[in-house]
């Protein structure tokens, strides 16, 4: 192994290693936030869909019933983020990973 | 398109038979019409002594008339299929039940009928191949809450298509390097079938816009008391009256009858002359027909009878 290669091979793993850090002290949070604030965008549109699954009567329910069959996963994983959410502050605080 | 009339007001003074004179009329004066009627105790089958059903039928004897009486459970019941079969070919059966109950649940609340029957509504103005439609609606309260849904629940998809967009919008930002978006904007079912509402419920505001809208009271306090607070929500909602029809009058007995009957007469056809008055003086819109109380049910010869005593010319248009 002559030295041209293995200053290369020490440049890539320098490369993949600050890319890693890069990816994960900034790049990743930012996606998990902005992946966190869709979620949560997504909550408010599902709950002005299905009130009534909390037991609001709603007057669109009727129509948005028809959503239903396209929103199987979406509605699920609602349902499980709607129980699981203790406060707003625990949802918010997730990104900062103390 | 086909041009819409509408007949509304209390329970009971008689709209059934207002609405199937004018579309008589209507008839008789060459144009293709087409009677709805969207009241749950229907009546229209009754004037004119035939069952009609969820579909247009031609009335018989009667050229250029076709009638129908829409049925909201019947409507809810098939909503609720079709939704279910939709589901059914998303996915597999046991994964459904959750979602299954909700759907179940949507088409159980209040507002289900209501949503059913204008949703028919907007498909019988919408596909109605005729020169005219008359609808016989359900009592005032009903009817008028039902008119003004388009707009509001207009607003209420716009909304709902706006989180939706917004939602989608950072699940693709999220995305941003090599991943698969979690939600893509493209073609997403949602955000069509929304937009498939949203465009619906224009077109229903649109023809409202367009429509004629009479009130049929009878010479009552009660009666005409609800006709002027009828004309008001009318206006809040942003349609206009065309026309009251009074329906019911007492007949005057003749001068020379003296009896206890004909003192009793004469009294109401007094009182009522003042109600008559009063809504010809202090109501915008024009009283266009004042129809004497029958003996016998308003059928046949006596409909055609009740057609010519209103002044509204079928021909003229709105």
């Amino acid at each position: 192994m002559d030295l041209a290669e293995r200053i290369e091979r020490y440049r890539a793993t320098i490369e993949k290693w600050l890319r890693g850090l890069y990816h994960g002290m900034f790049t990743h949070p930012a996606y998990e936030k902005i992946e966190k604030e869709a979620e949560d965008l997504e909550d408010a549109f599902m709950l002005a869909c299905f009130p009534d699954a909390f037991g609001i009567p709603s007057p669109v329910s009727y129509y948005t019933a028809e959503l239903l069959p396209h929103l199987t996963d979406e509605y699920e994983a609602w349902q499980r983020r709607m129980w699981d959410r203790e406060s707003l502050i625990e949802r918010k605080g997730q990104q900062y990973h103390f | 398109m086909a041009e819409h009339v509408f007949f509304g007001g209390k329970g009971g003074v008689g709209k059934t038979t207002v609405a199937s004179a004018y579309a008589l009329k209507c008839a008789n004066a060459g144009l293709d019409t087409l009677v709805v009627s969207t009241d749950p105790a229907h009546s229209t089958g009754d004037v004119f002594d035939q069952e009609f059903g969820d579909e247009p039928r031609s009335v018989e004897g009667i050229e250029n008339l076709r009638a129908m009486e829409i049925d909201p459970e019947h409507e809810v019941q098939e909503h609720l299929q079709e939704t279910k079969r939709a589901l059914g070919e998303q996915l597999s059966p046991a994964m459904a039940s959750g979602i299954d109950l909700q759907i179940e649940m949507a088409h159980r609340t209040p507002g289900a009928y209501e949503a059913a029957l204008l949703d028919r509504f907007v498909d019988v103005m919408r596909e109605a191949d005729c020169d005219r439609v008359v609808f016989d609606t359900s009592p005032t309260g009903a009817t008028l809450r039902l008119l003004a849904l388009p707009e509001l629940l207009g607003k209420w998809i716009d909304q709902l298509a706006h989180k939706r967009e917004k939602s989608i919008e950072y699940f693709e930002m999220a995305a941003i390097g090599n991943q698969e978006p979690r939600r893509i904007r493209e073609g997403d079912p949602i955000l069509a079938r929304l937009r498939k509402r949203k465009e619906r419920f224009e077109f229903a505001g649109d023809a409202l816009d367009e429509a004629s809208f009479y009130l049929v009271c009878n010479p009552d306090e009660l009666s005409v008391r609800e006709t002027e607070r009828s004309i008001e929500t009318h206006r809040e909602y942003g349609l206009s009256v065309d026309g009251i029809v009074i329906n019911r009058l007492t007949p005057e007995p003749d001068a020379d009858e003296q009896g206890r009957g004909a003192r009793f007469l004469r009294e109401k056809v007094e009182t009522e002359r003042e109600r008559v008055e009063y809504v010809e003086n202090e109501f915008e819109p024009p009283v266009v027909a004042a129809i004497e109380t029958r003996v016998r049910e308003v059928k046949g010869s006596l409909l055609t009878e009740v057609a010519e005593t209103l002044s509204v010319d079928p021909l003229r248009t709105a």
